[in-house]
């Protein structure tokens, strides 16, 4: 919905365009500059607040956090200028300043989505030319709350520079700072451009996930050297991957002032080009696949052919995954869901990023602090250390579903106006969606198990994993109910407004903090009790998920039945 | 409530406001069972925020629905049962295909799957959407749309149709094919509620129509009373307030 009709037609400064009757206008074509597309921007967002007290409210909160970060990243920056420790101003540019990048360019994939209030597909019938689309949104999506915060951040470096070598250095640094910021966000657009197109179309739909778990496989690597180095507080092989990291798009822009103040004059104008080009191959990047995002969403995407056709209507409904479920309402419900997270972009995005994640995130943690790191004892993998990763990604798959009625959108209409009894509304959908992700939830298990070389941990760690997974659900049907927001319209699987993605990263700690606790007594058996744990953990842990789960849909259908007119008009996107 | 029972749509005193801005300042309406009825008003004059009241999709302020005596928002099981609906500017759950969504929308409606199969392929072959078999319907034409949006509506054999805008945005041929179901529905017994701004559609369908412009009803009645012997646009025109251009403006169009 984003950009709506009135708000663009009342923002008096929009993109002339040509007399419809007369071909050769006499009139002189103003040129578009970036301006339009930020003040276009800024008028959406307002338009968006409008009357939505609690959007405000969450933005604010949004903002206060970003400030927040955003002081100690700053002081963090200045530290090393504050205490004169030049060799540590390397370290700080080029790691921190890398850290950044690599956080703007994966985690929107990961995390947050990418605020899309200027959707490329609204400009399709313009008469604008590629560069000033690319360079209007571009300076649009420069305008937020993110941005000024990593901004904000990052400008401690000049703090730094500037005392450890001069005003020269401080205002080499500024740029640098300045380039930065404008690389982390052409970074972020190109990458989810990229991979939206990627996943609109289905036959390289399993080619993106592999590339998106190649992408989130990066991090490991890198956290693994990091940890080592810190471990062995090896300052100079530090000081050499810092150095090595400057010269790197990551940390060019962030360590030239720094270079410059240590003296290697001819290294800032040089890293500043790196930069500089980075910037541009990536917005010519993000302006290939800017261009197919327009046309795809205008022309309704390509027509998909269902090889399946065989079989009366009922018997095409249930697809064989959900097969052995009765043909009633609630087989009907659960074999919907089961289509719709194979079907949707969006959906689908989503499992992938819980197989990635969930696989990545225990192994780094256990074997991160296990034997790479150079065997030290105080940091070797337990069973708790082993039960809280598991826990973290049994809640992270439950969070999933946190907004699980945003999906539907207003398509959600037909299940309001069919009367479905809001328990059976709930069991199915948790019901189907554990069709895909119980299977990968006991391949982690697996997985991991083997990669840690601790066969015996494996009940452990599937009774914490179905534990968390089981009491996140409970915990998250009441978010999806409660906290249930719209979604855009549009084919970006990592699209949400503005406003919304605050929103979003807030539910979504909220209903992770509260998954957690409840799964907290599983933590505690682990830690406290011996041997025997290693053989009660599974059968208990499937009871606590299960229980809960069966608990919180029992309880949450009530609050469902009561607001179903209210739950289909949040997440109905408005036009 | 007395003559509420008999009615098949009764709507009292219906309400809403979004943000402080009225957009339905109390509805009442009888729609009485076995018409034809045609809500008509110009764009945002509150028809759809009406219809969505009175299916029980939109809470209102105040007031209430009942269909066929039963509470829409008091007991809304019952009353769900009894109407089926064809919303507008809902999409349907479109990463299906035309047959899997008739599947869907039976088995939801709690019917028989033999039953749902058979009237399932029964309408897509009397709606021509069989051909359209493997297609998912987010890839369907608008007017494609619109049918299988009224298979689904018509899939549990309801009592009342509420229908918002069938005609947008449907070409001429399937135009009339949806004239002809719900011509036979209504001869079968059955009650339509539809709204449309299109004066031809409403004057040679409607047994009574309604018009409603600023959230409230200006007219009702049958057919023949609302229009007597005018037209039903000048009716219209007359009572919703339009203004027509002189020719001085938009001079700038005719170079």
């Amino acid at each position: 919905m984003a950009v709506e009709v009135t708000p663009v037609g009342s923002a008096g400064p929009l993109p002339p365009v040509g007399p419809p009757v007369a071909a050769p206008s006499p009139e002189p074509l103003r040129p578009v500059g970036a301006g339009h597309f930020v003040r276009l921007k800024l008028r959406v967002m307002r338009n968006n607040f409008r009357g939505q007290g609690w959007r405000i409210a969450l933005y604010v909160v949004g903002a206060l956090f970003a400030l927040w970060f955003a002081v100690s990243g700053f002081f963090l920056f200045a530290a090393p200028g504050l205490a004169d420790r030049s060799d540590f101003a390397v370290l700080a540019a080029a790691f921190g300043g890398g850290l950044l990048v690599l956080g703007w360019t994966l985690l929107p994939l990961v995390l947050f989505g990418v605020d899309e209030t200027l959707d490329p597909a609204r400009f399709a019938l313009l008469p604008l030319t590629r560069r000033t689309l690319v360079t209007g949104m571009f300076a649009a999506a420069l305008v937020g709350i993110p941005a000024v915060a990593a901004l904000l951040a990052t400008s401690g470096l000049v703090v730094t520079a500037w005392l450890l070598g001069g005003w020269s250095a401080g205002l080499v640094t500024a740029v640098g700072v300045v380039a930065g910021l404008l690389l982390c966000v052409a970074a972020s657009r190109a990458v989810t451009s990229a991979f939206a197109t990627m996943l609109r179309s289905r036959r390289i739909r399993d080619l993106a996930a592999i590339l998106l778990a190649v992408l989130a496989a990066l991090i490991g690597p890198l956290q693994i050297v990091v940890l080592a180095a810190v471990q062995r507080a090896d300052w100079d092989q530090l000081a050499g991957v810092a150095d090595v990291v400057g010269w790197t798009p990551f940390g060019a822009a962030y360590t030239a002032g720094i270079d410059l103040a240590q003296g290697r004059v001819w290294a800032a104008p040089v890293k500043l080009l790196i930069t500089v080009l980075t910037i541009g191959a990536l917005l010519w990047w993000w302006s290939r696949s800017l261009e197919s995002a327009m046309v795809g969403a205008a022309s309704g995407g390509t027509a998909a052919k269902r090889r399946q056709a065989a079989g009366t209507p009922v018997a095409q409904l249930f697809p064989r995954i959900a097969g052995w479920v009765r043909r009633d309402r609630f087989g009907a419900l659960v074999a919907r869901e089961a289509r719709y997270w194979w079907r949707d972009a969006r959906r689908r995005a989503n499992l992938i990023t819980i197989a990635v994640v969930g696989v990545f995130v225990p192994v780094m943690v256990n074997i991160g602090s296990q034997g790479l790191v150079g065997g030290e004892q105080d940091f070797s993998a337990s069973p708790t250390t082993v039960t809280l990763s598991m826990v973290f990604v049994g809640v992270l798959a439950s969070v999933t579903l946190a907004n699980q009625f945003g999906f539907d959108g207003s398509a959600y209409a037909a299940n309001v106006i069919a009367g479905v009894p809001g328990q059976v509304e709930l069991r199915a959908r948790a019901v189907a969606f554990s069709l895909y992700v119980v299977p990968l939830l006991v391949a982690i298990s697996v997985i991991v198990a083997v990669v840690l070389r601790e066969p015996a941990w494996i009940g452990v760690m599937a009774g914490s994993l179905f534990a968390a997974y089981g009491a996140g659900l409970a915990i998250n049907v009441f978010v999806s109910i409660l906290g249930a927001y719209a979604l855009p319209e549009t084919s970006n699987p990592f699209a949400v407004n503005s406003g919304a993605g605050v929103a979003k990263g807030l539910l979504t700690m909220v209903s992770m903090v509260a998954s957690v606790g409840v799964t907290t007594p599983m933590v505690a058996a682990t830690a406290l009790l011996g041997g025997i744990w290693y053989w009660l953990a599974l059968p208990v842990g499937l009871a606590y998920g299960f229980g809960a789960a069966v608990l919180g849909t029992y309880l949450a259908g009530d609050v469902l039945d009561r607001r179903m007119p209210e739950l289909l008009t949040a997440v109905t996107p408005r036009r | 409530m007395t003559g509420t029972e008999h009615a098949a749509l009764a709507l009292r005193g219906l309400v809403k406001q979004f943000d402080g801005k009225v957009a339905v300042a109390g509805v009442d309406l009888d729609v009485p069972a076995g018409s034809f009825f045609g809500l008509l008003g110009p764009n945002g004059a509150g028809k759809t925020t009406t219809l969505s009241m009175a299916v029980g999709l939109l809470r209102p302020d105040a007031g209430g629905a009942w269909v066929l005596g039963h509470d829409v928002w008091g007991d809304p099981v019952q009353a769900k049962r009894l109407f089926g609906v064809m919303p507008d500017g809902v999409r349907l759950f479109d990463r299906l295909t035309g047959a899997e969504l008739l599947a869907y929308h039976g088995l939801l409606r709690g019917m028989d799957p033999t039953v749902v199969d058979q009237r399932a392929t029964e309408l897509l072959d009397v709606l021509a959407l069989a051909d359209a078999d493997r297609t998912l319907v987010v890839d369907y034409s608008a007017g494609m749309k619109k049918k299988i949006g009224l298979a689904c509506a018509l899939l549990h054999g309801p009592r009342l149709l509420v229908l918002d805008e069938p005609f947008e945005a449907v070409d001429p041929v399937s135009a009339a094919l949806i004239r002809d179901i719900l011509h036979r529905y209504v001869g079968g017994g059955g009650t339509v509620v539809f709204s449309s701004h299109v004066m031809e559609v409403v004057e040679r369908l409607c047994t009574h129509v309604a018009i409603l412009a600023e959230g409230t009803i200006k007219r009702v009645g049958t057919l023949h009373d609302v229009r007597g012997d005018r037209s039903l646009e000048d009716v219209f025109v007359e009572v919703v307030g339009g203004r027509t251009a002189t020719g001085e403006e938009l001079a700038w169009l005719s170079r």
